[in-house]
């Protein structure tokens, strides 16, 4: 008796913070159903009827689906910019000694310890000198550099596991040091890049401050700008559903990714948070 | 100035490629001439390897950083001409801006009150799901971490609704049970906007100190609970002699993970849910440098809050190292 009242006491906080998480995503997916004057009558109940009209709202009048697209831009240029640049570094840093090898690795990690919104306001400027000012290309830069650090710091974390003899046997064979990082390493490491490129996604996909800095016209928009300016137009215009429906699109792409990555997301973050 | 120094790097450099390359050499040894080649190429390959993403990262990261430094000497309104050398003005206006020390006061209520609520829940949680045998365990891990992946927007506008004075849950519940007179328009109150923002601040961000937790309590050897046991500790002991102290790296590293990023961060769920209102009782540091240097255009006052929060949040880390010296205990 008394050792099912402990557990019940235990599990209780965790029933609590579940449902404090669960509930309020949920709710956003059923007012993205609901008609303003559910909302308004029924906030956080169910709806009598399902109706996709926010969706079409939000896809037409507001301009989602130039969001969307955007976004898609911004995620895919910036995350495939972002191995290119870190991938042959990370293997450098990691394989080859040099001089300096052991400053520049510090240089990078120091970086994800240093606020960067100093940074913005001169960033604001370069950008505009290179006329890469609201345009999603020059943000796909801005976001591919700022996840610079992390990503070579994991990458040369997975790169450290590949066994030496292999690019050994493989140079031995011929193999030019360019085919060794192409042939060899960039393969054998898949894992880890994966790892980093589901990180970047998600991080360009929710970004929002960045592009509320260097986006500012409202065909440039990524998804969280969008969102933002219809949260603020509906304390006006009251388009409540709407707004969830955007916020259900936004973050359907995110559940999905965690559905099936849901380890590697996990463990990527605490490790990049523990040894950063 | 960062790329000559690379190039006298790989100028002065004698070093192998590691164990691959001196083999090479050996075996290229006789053949004088390949030696210089290969070493010739060896540079090649580093400076392909290395100086495309040190230019981009120059440009991108270094370049605007110790830029920012130099902004904060001038008084600039954005366009190219109208920028004027003043000096430590900026910094003398600084120290007499009243909205200043409110902001700086606002940041570390964040920092404290995000630091002592996601730890406390962070490391219950983590202890219930390792110690205590519970088989849906793995379901709260994934429903506990989700939110740390959620855009800041999504999370900021979802909270506000909670928040809603009218419609919002919170006051929903306070109401239904019988605490009307509770209820207020927190996001809207002055004394209620900061204290509400720390909720979300939380809610999205126990997960992952939770796995950091755990990563760290699976580590610890079963033998020393079954010692303490032998010994009689009672659980409630063994969390305080055993778990926490083996533990104590990880939360260590949680803590100055959540002042970091809190004193970096934390502008943006200010941005997204009060925007700094109502009447400036939200304003962050970052909330303050965007207002100033986007929406007023005082890009070289901004410039001089960005340096006042590197300044500030290299120091918090430095003091917090200090004071965290307590070394990994072994048994």
């Amino acid at each position: 008796m008394k050792k099912l009242l402990s557990r019940i006491v235990i599990r209780l906080p965790l029933i609590l913070w579940a449902i404090a998480v669960i509930y309020p995503i949920l709710w956003m997916f059923i007012g993205a159903f609901k008609s303003n004057a559910e909302i308004y009558a029924n906030p956080w109940g169910l709806p009598h009827v399902f109706n996709f009209q926010n969706f079409s709202q939000a896809w037409n009048d507001y301009n989602i689906d130039t969001s969307v697209f955007n976004s898609l831009i911004v995620t895919v240029v910036g995350a495939l910019l972002t191995l290119i640049m870190a991938i042959p570094t990370a293997y450098a840093l990691e394989r080859i000694v040099f001089k300096g090898n052991r400053f520049l690795f510090t240089l990078y990690i120091s970086a994800m310890m240093i606020p960067t919104v100093l940074g913005w306001i001169p960033l604001f400027f370069l950008l505009m000198q290179l006329n890469l000012l609201d345009n999603i290309f020059g943000l796909s830069i801005v976001y591919a550099v700022s996840q610079l650090p992390f990503s070579i710091f994991v990458l040369t974390s997975f790169m450290g596991t590949i066994p030496k003899a292999l690019e050994e046997s493989a140079a031995m064979d011929g193999l030019s040091p360019y085919g060794v990082l192409w042939k060899i390493i960039t393969p054998l490491s898949m894992t880890g890049i994966i790892t980093v490129t589901i990180m970047n996604a998600i991080q360009f996909w929710n970004e929002y401050f960045m592009a509320l800095i260097f986006l500012q016209s409202e065909e440039n928009y990524t998804l969280a700008l969008a969102i933002d300016y219809i949260s603020n137009e509906a304390e006006y215009t009251n388009a409540w559903g709407t707004l969830f429906a955007s916020l259900a699109i936004a973050i359907i792409p995110v559940i999905v990714l965690y559905a099936i990555f849901q380890r590697r997301i996990s463990k990527g973050m605490t490790e990049g948070a523990i040894k950063g | 100035m960062e790329q000559a120094m690379l190039r006298r790097k790989f100028d002065t450099e004698r070093t192998g490629y590691k164990s691959q390359c001196s083999r090479e050499q050996i075996y290229k040894a006789e053949k004088g001439d390949t030696m210089v080649q290969s070493k010739k190429q060896k540079y090649l390959f580093l400076a392909f390897c290395l100086v495309p993403t040190m230019i981009m990262f120059s440009i991108f990261t270094l370049y605007p950083l110790f830029n920012g430094l130099y902004y904060s000497l001038f008084s600039w309104s954005g366009s190219s001409s109208a920028a004027e050398f003043t000096g430590m003005n900026n910094y003398v206006k600084l120290f007499n801006d009243s909205i200043i020390p409110r902001t700086i006061f606002h940041d570390y209520f964040l920092v404290v009150t995000k630091v002592f609520g996601i730890m406390i829940l962070a490391t219950f949680f983590a202890v219930a799901l390792t110690q205590l045998r519970i088989k849906e365990a793995p379901f709260y891990r994934i429903v506990f971490f989700f939110p740390n992946i959620m855009s800041v927007v999504v999370i900021g506008i979802l909270w506000s609704f909670i928040y809603n004075p009218s419609l919002g849950l919170i006051n929903s519940g306070l109401e239904l049970v019988g605490l009307d007179s509770w209820t207020r328009p927190w996001l809207g109150s002055e004394d209620w906007a900061l204290p509400s923002l720390v909720l979300p601040s939380v809610w999205a961000g126990i997960g992952l100190f939770m796995l950091m937790l755990m990563g760290g309590i699976s580590n610890v050897s079963k033998s020393y609970y079954e010692a303490a046991e032998i010994d009689g500790a009672t659980e409630w002991q063994q969390f305080w002699k055993v778990t926490l102290p083996l533990i104590w790296p990880q939360i260590k590293i949680s803590i100055l993970y959540i002042v970091i990023t809190t004193l970096n961060g934390s502008f943006i769920i200010v941005q997204v849910m009060t925007g700094g209102g109502p009447n400036n009782a939200t304003h962050v540091m970052g909330s303050y440098l965007y207002q100033q240097a986007f929406q007023q255009y005082n890009f070289g006052y901004g410039a001089t809050i960005g340096v006042m929060i590197l300044i500030l949040s290299l120091i918090t880390v430095l003091i917090m190292q200090f004071f965290m010296k307590r070394e990994k205990v072994e048994y």
